[in-house]
């Protein structure tokens, strides 16, 4: 019996470890995928700008932000602390557990991506700015409030104004309304294209910022 | 919470886990003679590998539970703490550690479990213990550069070494087993282990 008992136990591990290694992984089949899958539907994927500019505000523990444009768009302009990085790059990165990650591209595509791969490499708290670099410019450094706003846009404004100038922006009130950035948080279809960033990091430049 | 297994027990329920495993814990050490210094240092000599023993069939036990917990869907383990990797900090640690090991013949929680049966050792090693925690802390600002120093991440190794999980799990048992078998090799050409 002595002997017996401990080659039982040796059996049985024999067992699950070859079930282990034929089942290859510790995951019911899809469930990442389908956990993945109910994120994005949740719309937890993402961080808006103005609530971005809070967590840089007030030093949120573990934040890392890093920005998937050319280096040389991130050299003319990018979000505050934010870190360069190519894609590879950020999936070589090695980050602590407690690591708060946000991206952004120039949209928000190539962000949606590397969040993508970021999660399915088991990084948990990643968020990425749904519309990059024009919505930190459009909510954050250059928020607008036409003559005649609506609540939500007044509501909206108010919000970004104290962030604006703490990150060096110019807000504007009183402006056309032709001239209001719009974007999801306006309800407007409208993304973000290379052109319409370009032009609002250009004005940015030109006025010495 | 290190194992969220589906149970919903509550702040308190939780809590009496801590006392109740530490409890089990000390109670399989002592069955299994760690409480003894001379069959503890007996494995520096390799005249006595019950620690080996003990530990490794543990950790095995341990891996293949969380593989086909998790594998079943009953254990998330994306919500299960994998601590941080610090290399040389971590290292020095572990010269520390087993330098006090072989010193004594206890490491913590055999000290424990030494002291709760009855040797004064077991005392001396725990008051040891507590002193160096001590002494840590009282250095800790000093310490703090090199204690953060070489940081790795949360590293597991199947994202070490790009492998399966399963290979691991496979390999890791395999080397566990071959392992006993040499051991009880080694204890027999020393004619048998140290009795408690």
């Amino acid at each position: 019996m002595r002997t017996l008992t401990p080659r039982r136990l040796a059996m049985a591990a024999v067992v699950l470890a070859l079930g282990a290694l034929a089942a290859g992984e510790p995951r019911p089949p899809g469930q990442d995928l389908m956990a993945l899958a109910a994120e994005i539907e949740a719309e937890r994927d993402h961080v808006s700008a103005p609530e971005l500019a809070q967590w840089i505000r007030r030093g949120e523990p573990g934040l890392r932000i890093f920005d998937l444009r050319a280096r040389a768009e991130y050299d003319e302009l990018h979000v505050a602390g934010a870190e360069w990085v190519t894609l590879e790059g950020l999936l070589r990165l090695s980050l602590p557990g407690d690591a708060k990650v946000v991206l952004y591209s120039e949209g928000g595509a190539h962000s949606a991506q590397a969040w993508l791969l970021l999660r399915a490499r088991g990084v948990r708290a990643v968020w990425f700015l749904r519309e990059g670099m024009y919505e930190w410019i459009a909510r954050v450094l250059e928020p607008r409030l036409p003559r005649d706003p609506s609540p939500a846009e007044q509501a909206e404004y108010d919000v970004a104004l104290p962030l604006s100038r703490y990150f060096g922006g110019v807000p504007r009130r009183d402006v056309p309304r032709a001239q209001v950035p719009t974007g999801y948080w306006t309800g407007s279809e409208t993304r973000a294209t290379t052109p319409r960033v370009a032009e609002a990091v250009g004005r940015i430049r030109r006025r010495g910022c | 919470m290190s194992a969220p297994l589906p149970l919903d027990l509550g702040e308190p329920a939780l809590l009496l886990t801590a006392p109740v495993l530490g409890f089990a814990f000390g109670w399989f050490l002592e069955r299994s003679g760690l409480g003894h210094p001379a069959k503890l240092a007996a494995q520096f000599y390799l005249r006595d590998l019950t620690v080996f023993k003990v530990l490794f069939s543990a950790l095995v036990t341990a891996m293949l539970g969380a593989f086909w917990l998790g594998r079943l869907g009953l254990l998330d383990l994306g919500r299960v703490y994998v601590p941080e990797t610090f290399l040389l900090p971590q290292l020095a640690g572990g010269v520390i550690f087993g330098s006090g090991f072989v010193l004594a013949g206890l490491c913590p929680g055999t000290s424990c479990v030494a002291w709760a049966s009855g040797r004064w050792d077991g005392l001396a090693v725990m008051l040891g213990m507590l002193a160096g925690v001590l002494g840590y802390m009282l250095a800790q600002p000093l310490l703090q550069p090199f204690a953060d120093a070489t940081s790795r991440g949360s590293v597991t190794l199947p994202h070490l070494l790009h492998v399966p999980t399963g290979l691991l799990v496979a390999a890791i048992t395999a080397i566990a087993l071959g392992g006993f078998a040499l051991a009880e090799r080694i204890e027999a050409k020393h004619a048998g282990v140290l009795e408690h």
